[in-house]
């Protein structure tokens, strides 16, 4: 027997998960703070580590700093949105309610971008006001477009994070044992180039590694990234976001089903 | 929490049962990062990361090998915070989290013995942290480990275990007047980096930093294992030992002294305890 169709509005089930977001986040504010004290610690000590090294590392440390805090908010973010779910008891009536999870998850990781970007900020703010003055940009414009680029490409990989996280309950443990793997992978605080070669392939799967070398190329005159330079990292950004947002899609269709098979939500 | 073994008086558990049973129970029910993954990924993967990490900052800023060992050396030393800071200050927010923390506020269970049973698990993760990231540097970072001052860095990095252990502590009093520890932890598990000698000396920051440095438990047990590393004589790194035990003191004191007031004010408004 087939069943009545429900119509629901994705769009106003992601602004709601949106200003949900927002209203947790009011209520506890303190998960900005996470997210930010290690990111300005970091950016000063980097700073410290810098300082004699060159006009421009003054933008590595900012840069740095700044993506080391919205990358601790988009991985902090989904992961624990998907895990505070699970112990609140409220993922399995979500995931059965007839909105995909997707668009629920779309809200959250759009929240986190924003606050990320509100951490970012400060974090700028406090390495420049130690630092005496703000780093000096060649190309103000390019930087600020492809600041918003790296904030989309972060986004892309916290939907698929989030999805993944439905899965493991080991949400915490990738968070944090893992933060430093990835700040060091996606070359937050320098460039991937440095790493090891066996690195590389690993880091290019993340967006965010294309668009920050995209965004020092753009920042910091003679800079050294990947070979391919600018336009190609660019391109390279473009390409791996759209397959993030592509897949993701897919991928917490696939979750849900299974999920929803399996029973087992409600397990932590 | 009660103890098993109780004395002839009555009701007073002993101090030996209520630091055992805290011993074997916090682990399991008010300590963080507790879970053998976190344990195993805290002890492995955290030193490693974080010393690569500091590592490639230092070369990318002009550093060379010298620079590169000091870092690693630091960054070895520093991943105990994630065992004796972070894990061990959440246990007063397990406690309101799991409503047992006004059962504890009226049990008759020994305070000292309660917070020293707790640290005792953090003390020997913190350990063999630091032993585990001291070991990466001497096998990736440069750093030259000479067999002959083994002993004297075990003893430095017991110390420096039990002094970061009684600061955790400390942050889990003071939690119990906050709503949450969280951000405690996190400002701790962190601020060790810029002020205390973690990456560079204390010495190139200004000299309000430098004091606030040296309230630190974690400078003097850097600088302890630090000296122990380089074979300084025994009468030098004996003056590290003793900072890093008056500042345990100062944290285990403290963090008692902090409760008691705390058990007070919880006791007299019957608010405190409530998450």
């Amino acid at each position: 027997m087939a069943l009545p169709t429900t119509h629901v509005s994705r769009a106003r089930s992601t602004s709601a998960s949106f200003r949900l977001s927002i209203l947790q986040f009011l209520a506890d504010p303190q998960w900005l703070i996470p997210s930010m004290i290690a990111p300005i610690i970091f950016g000063l000590v980097s700073f410290e580590l810098f300082r004699s090294a060159g006009p421009y590392y003054l933008t590595y440390a900012i840069l740095g700093a700044g993506m080391m805090s919205m990358w601790g908010q988009t991985l902090y973010g989904s992961g624990w949105a998907t895990g505070q779910d699970r112990t609140w008891g409220t993922l399995e009536p979500t995931i059965q309610s007839p909105t995909p999870y997707l668009y629920v998850v779309l809200g959250r990781v759009l929240w986190n971008v924003v606050s990320g970007l509100i951490g970012g900020g400060i974090v700028y703010l406090v390495v420049v006001a130690v630092a005496g003055g703000p780093p000096s940009l060649p190309n103000p414009v390019g930087f600020v477009l492809l600041f918003l680029f790296v904030m989309v490409s972060l986004a892309a990989v916290g939907v698929v994070f989030a999805a993944f996280y439905v899965y493991t309950r080991y949400a915490g443990f990738i968070q944090n044992i893992g933060e430093f793997a990835f700040y060091v992978g996606t070359g937050c605080m320098f460039p991937v180039v440095l790493l090891p070669f066996w690195a590389g392939p690993i880091a290019l799967i993340f967006p965010p590694t294309w668009a920050l070398d995209a965004l020092r190329y753009n920042s910091i005159p003679g800079y050294t990234g990947f070979s391919w330079g600018y336009s190609w990292d660019l391109v390279g950004a473009v390409a791996t976001t759209a397959a993030y947002a592509a897949v993701a899609g897919s991928i917490f269709h696939r979750v849900e089903r299974h999920v929803l098979e399996e029973g087992s939500l409600d397990e932590y | 929490m009660a103890s098993v073994s109780r004395t002839s008086e009555g009701n007073h558990p002993s101090f030996w049962g209520t630091f055992w049973t805290n011993a074997v129970f916090a682990p399991r029910t008010t300590l963080g990062f507790m879970r053998v993954d976190f344990v195993l990924g805290t002890v492995f993967v955290i030193p490693m990361t974080q010393m690569v990490f500091f590592a490639f900052v230092v070369r990318l800023g002009g550093g060379g090998a010298s620079e590169i060992a000091y870092t690693a050396i630091g960054n070895a030393v520093a991943t105990v915070t994630y065992s004796s800071v972070f894990s061990v200050c959440q246990t007063t927010d397990q406690e309101k989290n799991q409503a047992t923390l006004e059962h504890l506020l009226v049990s008759p269970a020994n305070r000292l013995a309660l917070y020293m049973g707790r640290g005792l698990i953090p003390i020997l993760i913190s350990f063999c942290t630091v032993a585990v990231g001291l070991t990466y540097a001497a096998l990736f970072f440069g750093v030259t480990i000479v067999p002959g001052t083994i002993p004297t860095i075990a003893v430095s990095i017991i110390l420096t275990a039990f002094a970061m252990v009684g600061f955790g502590l400390l942050l889990g009093g003071v939690a119990l007047y906050l709503r949450t520890s969280i951000i405690l932890g996190n400002i701790f598990l962190f601020v060790g980096l810029l002020l205390s000698g973690v990456n560079f000396p204390l010495s190139s920051l200004p000299l309000a930093f430098q004091y606030a440095g040296d309230a630190l438990p974690l400078t003097w047990g850097i600088a302890a294992i630090r000296a122990s590393i380089a074979g300084d004589p025994i009468g030098t790194v004996s003056i590290l030992w003793f900072a890093v035990v008056l500042s345990a003191l100062a944290s285990y004191g403290a963090a008692i002294g902090l409760w008691r007031v705390f058990e007070r004010r919880a006791l007299v408004t019957g608010s405190i305890a409530r998450f």
